[in-house]
């Protein structure tokens, strides 16, 4: 259940797809293969006949060979979630199999994985299911083939460290692959009642499995898009234009670069789907001649109309925005909002900023392109093949089938390689010298290119009652929106009928239960305009919470309540906040559970010295269909001198359900409250004419080390079914953050990032007044 | 002609004199755990050793290796206690920093064999995981030193200058 698969028609997820699928399981090169298919198949056919002669496109499938390695395939790409390991450990679960005998293959760009996305903190909660189903059918087939070797019953087999186990009696899968004969179909409706193991019975699942990623990641072996190459290749570093649209060259000069050895020439990209605009490439025979000739290349540009574009235009178009009377989608409608306000006796409202944040993932963009027997070959770690692939076909305006996406790790993801426009310019660049081309940005073209998140402004309101009950909520957020300029077929439909951005909106659409409450989510068409908004880990929720979650203790203090009991008591998950089975059993007493939880972890009525405090935040991840439930406590220090926040220590409980691989799980939060720690206090850019005005670490500085504060982080034990990871632990961070401040000082801060001086004036302001 | 020494063997190169170490490991010789992060010496990806200290080879040109030992992570060859530490504790996330944050750490250890967390902290915040595993970079470091001294006090305890 995710957005992309709920909006799109025809390309729907793969376990969506695959419920629509038969699963085979038969024999082909000697090994034992068992895939997916579609249901439409030649009836006078076996398996091991369709497998072996390649009849139709199998996805998701895994094989057996005759010494007993299992390979599985995983449509998903590795970025530091190790999502290979733990698709896997759910597959060798079901199968029975030795974890040593286990390895995972990365899939290239064929369209028979579907529509495949790594992102949103989906892959686990995608492919549980049909793994779990794949694993268990490979399970009966092989029982079945080694009950007749063993010539027993399969009622009294069952299997064990890769062996089918009768008794004392038992039999390798190796062997039995050797030796047995494997004809199965399952229909999808076979495959959806196959017996799961029960969560006592598992030894693969929830259980520490060394990431099969890392060997290779200690000793440069680890191959990176960065890494590739191929003979007869040249080097390519590319010219960005002083907009990100619209711009136009109108000259250039390379007398200078002539003299640099190795160069090559230039090119003036010609991109077919207008993509990038304006763009120079200077290719030389080593890439250091490549980055010499372009620093003494003069190109003379007609900019885009967006130049004089700078942040405080974006929040200031913001502010305007979120203050009108019904702008914007309407997301959520619950009750009367309007009646609430008019009934009110008293009210609320505070608004706050997020300032432009961005990727700087360590592998710089790059990508190589190679144009062989009618096939565009481009070579680049990406999250999305179905995303990147039509983006250079449409720039190089040849036909989706024309082009093949080879995976490699990724030097970093976190939503900058969804949409692999980096791809474009080398292709380009192949294209119109006819030659290989690897194309590299340097950092500061890197972060010239980014897609950034979007500088966002959101107005927060409450009405309150004579006894101070919260009886309406209303909320009006505005940024830049990522999907609209990379993914606009995949914008649903708010309550009024308008489309809009889910990763610009999800996180709105809480689960207090308040009886009328109301979102209205809105475009920023100054960002849109200026540059192309990004997916950044977290997405909405990372700001749009830092919103909610403020404002939740602002409530709490003018009402002079606990701000976790007043949390507590509107967790009551009656009504929409009851949640569904299987996705969200139980609903928001769940999220209630994880806060009674950290409030005794972080031990919170505790007396804290002077100028410290502990603050309280929750969220429920990326998306209300897949919630992971967390509560957040951040432990701060302020320097009231310096208007220093230093965080001492955060306090993390989290109930993602069933813990596919604790030790990921735990590296994932791990990280992943270092990134809200930085992008609380650390992160920030602006637009400064036009571009961002970061353009490398020396002005863009994400949290080093000596600024890692203690973390305590505790997973909830649970079977329920498993929802995301690899985003949701930065989401309460910051207001976990900023609450914390707020109770050390009597300081609110509303904009991110928090920075030392937005704490000094605000001390001054609260001495001015004599607060 | 530049003459130096990578991973204890004799190479020469032709690149012009102020290309950056980096590419030369890389493009020339095909070394490719050393990583292009910044080019300005601020990240850490392309940490390298010359001459047994840590250098950025982003901004050493190949002009000053003229002559000196270079090692880069090809160079442990799987037999750094750093690399089984950095395995045991489950460190790298994608990845790409960690050839630099294991050269990084090694001369750490190399001058410190057990570094108080203070010690580490100071030395490894030269360098950027923006996977943000810093952690664990911490805890595998130590699980290293630690081991180094059970080694040394096993087996060489006559020679170990740090005991």
């Amino acid at each position: 259940m995710n957005w992309f698969k709920r909006t799109s028609e025809g390309q729907s997820n793969d376990s969506l797809q695959l419920s629509r699928r038969k699963f085979l399981i038969g024999a082909a090169n000697s090994a034992l293969v068992m895939a997916f298919a579609p249901l439409a198949m030649p009836l006078n056919a076996s398996p091991s006949e369709l497998i072996s002669e390649k009849r139709f496109s199998p996805s998701i499938w895994f094989e057996i060979n005759k010494q007993g390695a299992i390979t599985i395939h995983v449509a998903r790409c590795e970025m530091g979630q190790h999502v290979g390991t733990a698709l896997a450990q759910i597959v060798a679960e079901e199968l029975g199999a030795d974890w040593n005998d286990v390895q995972v293959k990365h899939a290239n760009s064929d369209p028979k994985w579907g529509f495949v996305l790594t992102g949103g903190s989906w892959s686990v909660f995608q492919m549980y299911k049909p793994l779990s189903q794949a694993g268990a059918a490979g399970r009966i087939a092989l029982i079945d083939a080694g009950a007749k070797l063993l010539g027993v019953s399969p009622k009294d087999c069952t299997v064990r460290n890769s062996r089918v186990v009768s008794g004392s009696q038992s039999i390798s899968f190796a062997k039995i692959i050797q030796n047995g004969v494997f004809e199965r179909t399952f229909t999808p409706e076979e495959m959806a009642t196959l017996p799961i193991k029960s969560p006592n019975k598992r030894h693969t699942i929830g259980f520490n499995k060394a990431a099969l990623d890392i060997p290779p990641k200690t000793n440069g072996k680890a191959v990176y898009g960065i890494d590739v190459e191929l003979e007869g290749m040249v080097y390519a570093r590319p010219i960005l234009p002083p907009t990100r649209y619209g711009s136009k060259v109108i000259s250039v000069d390379d007398s200078m670069s002539k003299k640099v050895k190795g160069y090559i020439g230039y090119e003036i990209l010609k991109d077919a789907s207008n993509w990038i605009e304006g763009w120079v490439s200077v290719i030389a025979d080593s890439y250091y001649a490549a980055l010499k000739a372009s620093e003494v290349i003069k190109v003379k540009y007609k900019p885009g109309k967006t130049a004089h574009i700078n942040e405080q235009d974006i929040i200031d178009e913001g502010h305007k925005l979120v203050n009108e009377s019904s702008p914007g989608v309407l997301f959520v409608d619950d009750g009367n909002v309007d009646t609430a306000f008019e009934e009110a006796d008293s009210h609320l409202s505070a608004t706050y900023t997020t300032h432009t944040a961005m990727h700087f993932q360590m592998e710089p963009l790059n990508a190589l392109a190679q144009y062989k027997d009618g096939i565009w070959h481009i070579h680049c770690g990406n999250q999305s093949h179905s995303l990147t692939l039509p983006a250079v076909a449409n720039a190089l305006g040849v036909s989706h089938d024309k082009v093949l996406v080879h995976q490699y790790y990724l030097g970093g993801g976190f939503g900058r390689r969804a949409y692999g426009d980096y791809a474009i310019p080398a292709a380009l660049t192949a294209k119109q010298i006819g030659k290989p081309v690897k194309l590299i940005f340097t950092r500061p073209d890197d972060s010239k290119f980014d897609q950034a998140r979007s500088a966002s402004v959101q107005k927060v309101s409450a009405a309150l009652d004579a006894d101070n009950g919260l009886i309406g909520f209303q909320h009006n957020i505005c940024a830049g929106w990522p999907t609209l300029a990379m993914a606009p077929p995949f914008m649903p439909k708010g309550k009024d009928g308008n489309h809009f951005d889910p990763f610009a909106t999800s996180g709105s659409d809480h689960w207090y239960s308040i009886p009328n409450t109301r979102v209205r989510t809105i475009n920023n068409p100054t960002a849109q305009a200026t540059f192309s908004p990004g997916w950044l880990r977290s997405v909405g929720p990372g700001w749009i919470s830092f919103g909610a979650e403020s404002f939740l203790d602002e409530i709490a203090n003018k009402i002079k309540a606990d701000p976790i009991v007043m949390r507590l008591t509107m967790l009551d998950g009656q009504g929409k906040n009851a949640g569904h089975h299987p996705h969200s059993t139980h609903g928001a007493k769940r999220l209630k559970a994880v806060l009674e939880h950290c409030r005794d972890l972080c031990n919170w009525n505790r007396k804290l010295p002077q100028g410290e405090g502990l603050g309280i935040a929750t969220c429920f991840g990326q998306e209300r269909e897949m919630p992971t439930w967390i509560a957040c406590a951040a432990h701060v220090a302020l320097d009231k001198q310096s208007g220093e926040i230093r965080v001492k220590k955060i306090y993390m409980s989290i109930d993602c359900g069933t813990v596919v691989s604790p030790d990921s799980a735990r590296a994932q939060i791990e990280g992943s409250i270092l990134w809200g720690i930085s992008l609380a206090l650390y992160e920030g850019s602006e637009i400064k004419s036009g571009n961002y005005a970061s353009s490398n670490f020396h002005d863009y500085t994400p949290l080093r080390m000596h600024q890692m504060p203690e973390m305590e982080i505790h997973f909830i034990e649970s079977d329920e079914f498993p929802v995301g990871l690899g985003e949701p632990g930065v989401i309460a961070v910051a207001p976990a953050i900023a609450n914390a401040v707020f109770n050390a000082s009597g300081v609110r801060l509303r904009t991110l990032p928090m920075k030392p001086e937005h704490v000094r004036n605000a001390l001054k302001k609260q001495n001015e007044v004599g607060v | 002609m530049i003459e130096f020494n990578l991973n204890g063997k004799t190479v020469r190169s032709n690149a012009d004199s102020e290309t950056p170490l980096l590419w030369v490991i890389r493009d020339e010789f095909g070394l490719k755990g050393t990583k292009f992060g910044c080019g300005i010496a601020m990240c850490g990806a392309c940490s390298v050793h010359l001459d047994g200290n840590t250098v950025r080879s982003c901004s050493i040109p190949i002009s000053m290796v003229n002559g000196k030992d270079v090692t880069s992570i090809e160079g442990y060859d799987d037999k750094h206690g750093l690399q089984s530490a950095w395995v045991e504790e489950q460190v790298p996330q994608c990845g790409y920093c960690q050839s630099g944050q294991i050269m990084q750490a090694a001369t750490l250890l190399d001058k410190n064999s057990m570094p108080s967390d203070e010690e580490i902290t100071a030395h490894m915040s030269a360098n950027m995981c923006r996977c943000m595993a810093y952690s664990r970079i911490q805890k595998a470091i130590k699980t290293a030193a630690k081991k180094n001294q059970r080694t040394v006090s096993t087996f060489k305890p006559t020679t170990s200058a740090e005991g």
